[in-house]
């Protein structure tokens, strides 16, 4: 089966049966805000000896509104790493080597996130480095250059999977103006082009790399005063200064979309069904239950999983993913399909189990049933200061705070079979969606 | 009364299982990492098969024999119902298998464990062997071996063909999923036989850690009392050809990038003096997916030609999704690797030279002072990121038992970190490390040009498109003339197709 993959998603747990609403997610925290507006959030667990430090930066590649310059958002990641005046790249590496920390960081469409691991005793000197570099960043044109090459070769290494060349046609197509239209690691013209980016990425760091644009989670062996007190020190003196980027919204889908992409290799033909969804609201009701719907009609124990992957086996594998976003994702159902004269009739399979679901309410049990999984799977998925700051890091940067989880917890219990029939006949209507189909060029 | 062998993060705790006469299942069968406060139950179920198990012509059984276990249908529940009681626990199990090992793992919460044990017990011990089930799983596995790994990570296919290559004739020669042609005959009375044959009483450790009760370790002992005793025949482990000179396997395929792995046997595992001497050398030329990586630094860091280069002295799968090591991967024969993920295609000679000319350096130099007490620092502290967890540090602990190692292997890691000195390291570089018996697997478009360069020993000089200091450019004449002459004999090209057919 497939393994789980917790990523503190969803969110439900029954601490005590006492009135009023109760926090789901298990460890006391403390928020802490600074005057320019950093905000912080530390949670003590139990663990041996160990922290985890993140900071998330709410900032994207949907934050690249600029022509050419796609990608940036990442490969601003890269240049995080080049140093200070104060501790220039080398001493940097070394003085993470030296206190043995893991680290490393990501970018996604709406989040990028530095993370370390290390021995708690090394938190003054984790905070030292990260304030500095978060304030001082400062790097040379050649530098620049040469690590622009090393992310054309990350891009020539991811772009020999399918499923990379997919994401980049469905996403192309699905946006006309948003910026995700394009994906994380940005075009491959735009990618060429960064050797000659330097003023730019300049200006990259000066708008969104603002401490009104950054939460820190701090979970693990934590002293909170004595933390709080550091922070205040070192980050105290960052200076305002976030510019919004003028995203455009994208207009309502009036129509479906489709298209066919070739894949160099060879693979078995993919499919990928794109919905325009909503954008992450734990007070909208229909959000909420198309997190829920998501799993109801495309996990292991769907109908039509069951169908298609355990008797029939028809396809290789089902997917479907229902993302948190700060603006309108993509809703997606994808499927690994065996026989390339089978696509139009996996297809349609995939159709019939979405009309199920508008026109008919789900089995109470399996609702049940989802619910409890949820609750396991969040509590269960806790249990290293990693996974717990890792875990919140998406939350904190759409919403700017990690309290949403317990609202998104109330939400997803209060879901009824009602609400995920009137998600369903909201999000998965035929002129809402994008429909791609992939294959390999060397069957 | 028998004691166990325990883990236990903070200190060590002693506890016996009273010893019943003609017990099936032994207490030295258990593996015991008690942990109070964890809610949860870990499970890491030990049975001794591999794929070193496979009989000739059955490549890929071991793991196919495994999936069935886990990922089909029961005597009591068809897969589907498995998978909708495993639901609502948001818990599940997992079989991994390596050349030596198969772990069945999984974790539940306290409060599923009853629901949880009973489906886990009930898929180990009534596996139902069906043949849709079959079907499913070698489909999967087909899916894997004629696309995936050919055609979509160059990356893993490099290490698989350097693996291929060094224990050819072997029992550690296949791919733990198998061959094309063995895992399409693979029948279900193969899989049962394997069964039989492997998943048996006398054969089996058992992982426990977490929240549990005593009263689990006796059901346990009951429950897997019931597996059949088998005799053991796992074969001796693999005796690698010798390697003559410098071998290169090439592999043609379209690509746009160049996958370079190369390496050879090495007679040192985890637990002695000199592995962990070893280790820190190795820390620094090459720790996996880390920029202190001295390989990284001249490749990636220095040249922008690839998204990372390092070295490894044990086994480690999935590297390109794992930022620390596995556990249960453990081999009895293990290889010093190096790994070049992939560069342009010109700059293919260079790299490779660049690559081999380091580790020379390195065993001809060994590690300065500095470079040795900052690597030991850094290893020191870093290993406390391998195991936070109690999952990962019960896999540990089997990995103990595999080794023979008295104790933590992590704890003692620590510890010859203060104990090892410079001189230490540099001896175990000179004794283990050489770069005139090698296999390298390059995975490439235009293999011939490569090979009529590496044969007539063609300069490699490398240009850029943006500039470099002059340190790097004036190196980089060493590097494009580094010697690296192979006789064309000891050159072979196969077109990808043709890989793990046989």
């Amino acid at each position: 089966m497939k393994p789980l993959v917790m990523i503190g998603l969803f969110a439900i747990a029954v601490l005590t049966a006492t009135a009023g609403p109760k926090p789901f997610f298990p460890y006391k925290y403390t928020r802490h805000v600074l005057p320019n507006g950093l905000t912080a959030y530390l949670i003590p667990m139990e663990t041996p000896g160990l922290v985890a430090y993140y900071s998330v930066v709410r900032t994207g590649s949907r934050d690249e509104v600029e022509a050419g310059k796609s990608g940036f958002a990442h490969f601003f990641e890269h240049m995080m790493f080049r140093g200070t005046k104060k501790y220039p790249a080398d001493v940097y590496d070394n003085l993470i080597t030296s206190i043995g920390a893991k680290a490393n960081a990501y970018t996604t469409d709406d989040l990028t996130a530095y993370h370390l691991n290390f021995a708690k005793e090394d938190l003054a000197q984790v905070i030292e480095l990260e304030s500095d570099r978060f304030q001082n960043l400062f790097y040379e044109e050649r530098e620049f250059q040469t690590e622009a090459g090393a992310v054309y070769g990350e891009y020539r290494k991811s772009i020999t999977s399918p499923w990379s060349v997919l994401n980049e046609k469905v996403q192309d197509l699905a946006y006309d103006v948003h910026t995700y239209k394009h994906t994380t690691i940005g075009f491959e013209a735009d990618i060429k082009a960064m050797p000659d980016q330097f003023e730019y990425s300049k200006t990259f760091f000066k708008r969104f790399y603002r401490p009104e644009n950054v939460v820190l989670l701090i979970a693990g062996d934590v002293d909170v005063k004595k933390t709080v007190k550091l922070l205040d020190e070192k980050y105290g003196p960052w200076a305002k200064g976030y510019t919004a980027p003028a995203v455009v919204p994208e207009p309502p889908q009036t129509a479906e979309r489709t298209a066919e992409v070739s894949y160099p290799g060879k693979t078995l033909p993919i499919l990928d069904i794109a919905y325009k969804g909503d954008a992450f609201d734990p007070s909208n009701k229909e959000y909420v239950a198309a997190m829920l719907l998501g799993d109801l009609a495309f996990g292991e124990t769907s109908a039509i999983y069951k169908k298609l992957v355990v008797n029939e086996q028809r396809v290789q594998r089902l997917d479907s993913s229902i993302p948190m976003n700060r603006d309108l994702p993509l809703f997606e159902i994808s499927a690994m399909i065996k026989k390339a004269d089978d696509i139009t009739g996996v297809r349609d399979e995939i159709y019939a189990a979405l009309e199920t679901f508008k026109n008919t309410p789900i089995d109470a049990r399996r609702l049940s049933d989802l619910k409890k999984r949820n609750k396991y799977g969040f509590l269960m998925g806790l249990n290293t200061p990693d996974r717990v700051a890792g875990g919140m890091a998406r939350f904190a940067a759409l919403t700017g705070g990690i309290e949403t989880v317990d609202q998104l917890y109330a939400a997803m219990e209060a879901v009824t079979p009602q609400d995920i029939m009137r998600a369903a006949g909201k999000y998965f209507a035929p002129e809402r969606r994008t429909v791609v189909v992939l294959k390999g060029a060397q069957q | 009364m028998k004691t166990l062998i325990l883990m236990f993060a903070a200190a060590a705790l002693c506890t016996s299982i009273a010893a019943a006469k003609g017990d099936p299942v032994t207490s030295d069968q258990f593996v015991l990492l008690p942990v109070k406060s964890d809610p949860t139950v870990s499970f890491r179920i030990w049975f001794q098969a591999g794929s070193q198990d496979d009989p000739k012509g059955k490549e890929g059984l071991a793991y196919i024999t495994a999936q069935m276990v886990t990922d089909g249908a029961t005597r009591k529940n068809s897969y589907e119902q498995v998978l909708e009681k495993l639901y609502p626990l948001a818990a599940s199990y997992n079989a991994a298998v390596n050349v030596e090992m198969t772990v069945i793992s999984g974790r539940t919460h306290k409060d599923n464990l009853k629901e949880y044990y009973a489906l886990l017990t009930d898929a180990l011990l009534e596996p139902a062997f069906l043949q849709a089930d079959l079907d499913r799983i070698k489909s999967d596995i087909l899916n894997s071996l004629e696309n995936q790994l050919r055609y979509s990570s160059d990356e893993e296919l490099g290490k698989a063909v350097l693996y291929g290559e060094i224990f050819r004739g072997t029992s550690y020669a296949h791919l733990t999923n198998g061959t094309i042609d063995a895992v399409k005959g693979i029948t279900l009375d193969d899989v049962r036989s394997f069964y039989q044959s492997h998943y048996a009483r006398n054969r089996v450790t058992i992982g426990l850690g977490g929240g549990y009760d005593q009263k689990l370790i006796s059901d346990l002992k009951r429950d897997l009392g019931r597996f059949p005793a088998a005799t053991d025949q796992t074969p001796g482990a693999p005796v690698p050809q010798p390697i003559n000179g410098i071998n290169v396997a090439m592999v043609e395929k379209d690509a746009p990038a160049t996958a370079i792995s190369f390496g050879f046997p090495i007679n040192l595992v985890r637990g002695s003096k000199e592995w962990y001497a070893l280790a820190i050398a190795n820390s620094w030329l090459g720790e996996h997916r880390n920029s202190s990586s001295h390989l990284y630094q001249v490749i990636r860091e220095k040249r922008g030609l690839n998204y990372g280069d390092y070295s490894y002295i044990e086994h480690y799968p999935g590297g390109g999704f794992r930022m620390l090591p596995p556990q249960n991967a453990c081999r009895r024969q293990q290889i010093f690797e190096v790994w070049i993920r992939p560069v342009p295609n010109e700059t293919r000679h260079f790299a490779l030279r660049a690559a081999v000319r380091e580790v020379k350096g390195l065993i001809a130099n060994g590690l300065t002072q500095e470079e040795f007490d900052l690597t030991r620092k850094f290893l020191k502290k870093y290993v406390l990121n391998y195991a936070p967890t109690t999952m990962e540090r019960l896999g540990y602990a089997l990995d103990d038992k595999f080794y023979g190692i008295k104790g933590s292997h992590l704890e003692i890691y620590r510890s010859m970190m203060d104990k090892l000195t410079l001189n230490d390291v540099n001896a175990a570089v000179k004794k283990h490390l050489q770069t005139d018996n090698m296999r390298i697997a390059v995975i490439t478009k235009d293999a011939a040009s490569f090979r009529d360069a590496l044969v007539g020993d063609l300069p490699s000089p490398i240009s850029y498109k943006t500039p470099k200091p002059q340190e790097v450019l004036d190196e980089d004449k060493v590097i494009g003339t580094f010697p690296l002459k192979v006789p064309a004999e000891r050159i072979t090209i196969v077109p990808v197709t043709e890989l793990f057919n046989k």
